[in-house]
C-alpha cells in the first residue's frame, strides 16, 4: 500500500498500533461472514435441491421460486376454460412461403390497437435483396422511407418495386416479431415487474405496471419492442394472448395467405408447429445471446439476425 | 438507555413500520403469486376481445360472397384436387383483404351495407360488441384502392418466392381495374364468365345501368340528322355497305360516343373517322351514337366452318370474358346486354359452362362483337396485334392470336346472332 507522505505524517505509532488491530479484526470478521454465507448457502441449495421442481417432473418458469412454482402449476391464473400448464406454445416461420405481403403487420396493428403508423408494430416484415455479384444484403421494411413514399401513405403497408431493374441474385423476405425467448433479457432487466415469462410460453406486459423506462427496449436483442407514446408504455407481440387462451389463433397467423406463420402447441406432438419442428431443419435468431427463442425459422440466409 | 438513544429506536421503528405498511397496502395482492409480477395480470391480458373473427364469421350475413369465395382459388388454390406450389396452403380468409371488419366492422350509419337488414343488426357472436367505425378505415373505398388490395400480394417483386401468381402491372392491365376481369372474391378468370358490372363501394350492389348513363345518355332524335353525315359509308340503318367498315347498328351507345371521342382526341387515328369526328361536339357524338344504338343490327353472317373453330377459340382466348352476356350473373338471355340486366342478378353463382348471348357485351364500354363484319373485325384485332391501335386488354389478347385465329374469330362473331 503507497501511502501520500501528508498521511504518513499525521499517523502516530499509536494510532498505527490501533489501525492494525483493526484491520486484523476486520479481516477475521470477513472471513467468518464468508464462512457463514456459504454454509447457509449449503443449507438454501440443499433446501431447493429437495423440493426442487425437476423432481416433480415440471419446469420451473423463468426467475421463479419454489413456491411460486407451486402456485403456478396449483392454483394456475383464472382464465375461462384454459390452464397454462397444459399449453407451451411455439411459433414457426417458413420464410419460403412469404410473399411480404405485410398483411399480418396490419392485422396486427388491428387487433391489437397497435399505432397505425410504419414505425410502431408488434411484427414486421423485412426484405433481404442480393445484388449481383454483391455478399452483403440490402435490408428494408415498411418503414423504409422509399416504401413509404411509395404507399403514399404511413397508414397503408407495401414494399416498393425499386429493384424492377436491377439484377438481383437472390432475394426473400423475413416475418419478425418477439421470440418469447425462454431466458427473456426483458424480463431480466424490468425494475418493475410489469413484463414476465408466462407459465405457457409468450412473454407478457401487464400496463398497469410499466412506467415506460424503456430498459427492456434496450435490452432486447431482436428489437421486438417499441415504446407506446400515447399510452406511455411498451408494447410488444405476446402471440396475441387473449385470442390463444380462446382456441383462436394470432391476428397474423390467422390472416397470412400463405401459410408462412405456423402456431401451436409444443406439448401436441401432432400441432402444425410440432410437425413443423419436426420436419424441417429450424434455427433460432441469434442463438449466441444464450436467449433461447420460441421462435422457429425455416430458410433463413446467413445474414438473418 | 439515554433519552437519545431511544428517541433514534423510536423513529427508527416507526419508519420500518410505515415501510412494511406501505410495501403491504401497495403491493398488489397477487404480486409475487407466480413470481415477480403481478399475477392477475395474466387472466387480465388473456380477457381482451378478439377482433378479428375469421371468415365464418362473415358467413353468417354475407352468404352470397362467402359461397363464391368458398369455391374459388382465394380459398384454397387446388388444381385437380392437389393444392398448388407452397404459397397458397390456405387461401386468404376474409379478414386478409377486409382488414379487420369484424374489428373495424363500419356502422350502419358509415356504411350502409343493408344489402339484407339483418347487417344492421350484427352482434359478431357472442361478444356483443360492435367497435365504433375507424373513419377513413372502411373495408373496399373505391376501385383504386382495390388495386392496392390486390397489388399486396400480386405485383412482381423480386423477393417474392416464384410460385406466387404475381404480374408486372403495366404490361398486364395497364389502367384497367384488376376488377374488370377478377372477381376478387373468386379471382381466376372464368371465360365464360362476365366481368364484374361496375359496384357501388358503399353498398357492394351492382350499380343499375340506368344510373350510369343517366347523366350523359344521347338524345336519339337529335342525333339522326347528325348521323346524315355517317350514313353514307355506315348504311342509313348503321349496317355498313362496306365489310371493311364496320356496322354502327345496336351497338352499345357509350362504346360509339368513346370512339368518337377518341377519333378526335388522336387516341384512334383514321383517315376517314379522324376528320369527321374532329368536327363533333360531345353532345353531337352522344347523339349520334343514342340514334345507332337505337336502331337494329342485322346478321351479315360469315365463314360456316371457320365459324365453329372460332366458338372454341372465342372461350379459350378469353375474348367470351368480356364480349359475352352471361356469365357471372347469370342472365344469359339472349339478346339482353348484360349492363342493361345487372341490377339485382349480381350474387348468383356464376353459370360455369353458359356463355350467355355470344357478342353481347357486358359493359357498355366495350363492344358488342355479334353480327360485326368479319373484315371489319380482323382489321380490328390485326391493328392490335402490330400495335396501330392500342388497348390494355385488347392488345395483350391480340398478341397471342395467329393470323388463322383472327380470321376464324371474326367469322364466328359475325355470324352470331346479335338481336
Amino acid at each position: 500500500m503507497i501511502k501520500l507522505p501528508s498521511e504518513e505524517k499525521m499517523t502516530t505509532p499509536d494510532a498505527n498500533v490501533e489501525k492494525e488491530k483493526g484491520s486484523l479484526s476486520r479481516r477475521g470478521f470477513l472471513g467468518l461472514l464468508g464462512k457463514g454465507a456459504a454454509c447457509a448457502g449449503v443449507l438454501v441449495g440443499a433446501g431447493s435441491a429437495m423440493g426442487s421442481p425437476a423432481a416433480a417432473g415440471g419446469k420451473r418458469g423463468f426467475q421463479q421460486n419454489d413456491e411460486q412454482y407451486a402456485e403456478s402449476v396449483n392454483n394456475p391464473p383464472k382464465v375461462p376454460d384454459y390452464n397454462w400448464n397444459d399449453h407451451q406454445w411455439a411459433m414457426g416461420v417458413d420464410t419460403d412461403r412469404c410473399i411480404g405481403c405485410l398483411r399480418c403487420m396490419e392485422a396486427c396493428k388491428m387487433e391489437n390497437s397497435v399505432q397505425m403508423d410504419a414505425f410502431h408494430y408488434r411484427t414486421w416484415v423485412e426484405r433481404y435483396v442480393y445484388l449481383e455479384g454483391s455478399n452483403t444484403a440490402i435490408v428494408d421494411s415498411q418503414a423504409d422511407p422509399k416504401n413509404i413514399e411509395n404507399t403514399g401513405s404511413e397508414t397503408k403497408f407495401r414494399f416498393d418495386n425499386r429493384y424492377r431493374n436491377v439484377k438481383v441474385e437472390k432475394a426473400f423476405f423475413v416475418p419478425k416479431l418477439c421470440n418469447q425467448c425462454e431466458h427473456p433479457s426483458c424480463v431480466q432487466v424490468c425494475p418493475t415487474g410489469a413484463t414476465f415469462k408466462s407459465k405457457d410460453g409468450p412473454v407478457l406486459i401487464d400496463t398497469t405496471y410499466c412506467i415506460g423506462c424503456q430498459y427492456c427496449v434496450q435490452a432486447c436483442p431482436y428489437g421486438a419492442r417499441s415504446f407506446n407514446e400515447s399510452r406511455g408504455t411498451v408494447d410488444k407481440c405476446n402471440w396475441c394472448y387473449h385470442r390463444i387462451t380462446k382456441g383462436l389463433n394470432p391476428a397474423c397467423v390467422e390472416v397470412c395467405p400463405t401459410g408462412t406463420r405456423i402456431f401451436g402447441d409444443r406439448n401436441d406432438p401432432e400441432s402444425p408447429i410440432s410437425l413443423f419442428i419436426r420436419n424441417n431443419h429450424v434455427q433460432v435468431l441469434k442463438p449466441e445471446m444464450g436467449n433461447a427463442p420460441n421462435v422457429f425459422y425455416k430458410g433463413t440466409d446467413k445474414e438473418v439476425v | 438507555m439515554p433519552k437519545h438513544i431511544v428517541r433514534l429506536l423510536v423513529l427508527i421503528a416507526v419508519v420500518a413500520i410505515v415501510a412494511i405498511a406501505a410495501k403491504k397496502i401497495l403491493t398488489a395482492d397477487t404480486f409475487y403469486q407466480y413470481g415477480h409480477y403481478r399475477g392477475n395480470a395474466v387472466a387480465e391480458i388473456a380477457s381482451k376481445v378478439p377482433k378479428l373473427q375469421g371468415s365464418a364469421s362473415c358467413q353468417s350475413c354475407h352468404k352470397e360472397v362467402y359461397a363464391e369465395w368458398a369455391v374459388g382459388i382465394h380459398r384454397k388454390s387446388t388444381k385437380n384436387g392437389v393444392v398448388q406450389g407452397v404459397v397458397i396452403k390456405y387461401g386468404p380468409n376474409c379478414e386478409v383483404c377486409h382488414t379487420g371488419p369484424a374489428g373495424n366492422h363500419p356502422s350502419k350509419e358509415a356504411m350502409p351495407l343493408s344489402v339484407e337488414d339483418k347487417v344492421t343488426t350484427i352482434t359478431h357472436l357472442e361478444h356483443k360488441v360492435h367497435p365504433a367505425n375507424v373513419p377513413g378505415r372502411n373495408l373496399m373505398l373505391s376501385p383504386e384502392d382495390m388495386r392496392g388490395i390486390c397489388l399486396n400480394c400480386h405485383e412482381k417483386l423480386e423477393a417474392r418466392p416464384k410460385e406466387q401468381r404475381q404480374v408486372a402491372v403495366d404490361s398486364h392491365s395497364g389502367k384497367e381495374p384488376c376488377t374488370t376481369c377478377h372477381n376478387p372474391h373468386s379471382p381466376r378468370v372464368n371465360f365464360a364468365a362476365l366481368p364484374r358490372p361496375p359496384v357501388d363501394p358503399n353498398t357492394g350492389k351492382a350499380i343499375p345501368v340506368s344510373a350510369v348513363e343517366a347523366g350523359k345518355a344521347g338524345d336519339a332524335n337529335a342525333g339522326k340528322s347528325v348521323a346524315a353525315a355517317c350514313t353514307a359509308c355506315h348504311g342509313e340503318a348503321g349496317v355498313s355497305v362496306n365489310p371493311a367498315w364496320p356496322n354502327l347498328a345496336g351497338q352499345h351507345a357509350n362504346y360509339l360516343a368513346d370512339s368518337l371521342r377518341a377519333f378526335k382526341s388522336g387516341v384512334r387515328k383514321n383517315d376517314m373517322m379522324s376528320p369527321m369526328a374532329a368536327g363533333l361536339s360531345d353532345a353531337d357524338m352522344r347523339d349520334v351514337a343514342a340514334y345507332f344504338a337505337k336502331t337494329s343490327c342485322s346478321v351479315t353472317g360469315g365463314d360456316k366452318a371457320k365459324a365453329g373453330q372460332g366458338k372454341a377459340k372465342a372461350a379459350a382466348a378469353g375474348c367470351a370474358a368480356c364480349h359475352n352476356a352471361g356469365g357471372l350473373r347469370g342472365t344469359g338471355a339472349a339478346g339482353i346486354s348484360a349492363s342493361q340486366a345487372s341490377s339485382g342478378g349480381y350474387y348468383q353463382t356464376p353459370p360455369m359452362h353458359d356463355t350467355g348471348a355470344a357478342g353481347i357485351s357486358a359493359s357498355q364500354a366495350w363492344p358488342n362483337l355479334a353480327g360485326q363484319h368479319a373484315g371489319y373485325l380482323a382489321s380490328a384485332l390485326k391493328s392490335f396485334k402490330d400495335g396501330s391501335r392500342n388497348h390494355a386488354v385488347m392488345s395483350s389478347v391480340a398478341n397471342t392470336l395467329s393470323d388463322s385465329d383472327i380470321d376464324d374469330l371474326s367469322a364466328y362473331y359475325a355470324s352470331v346472332s346479335c338481336k
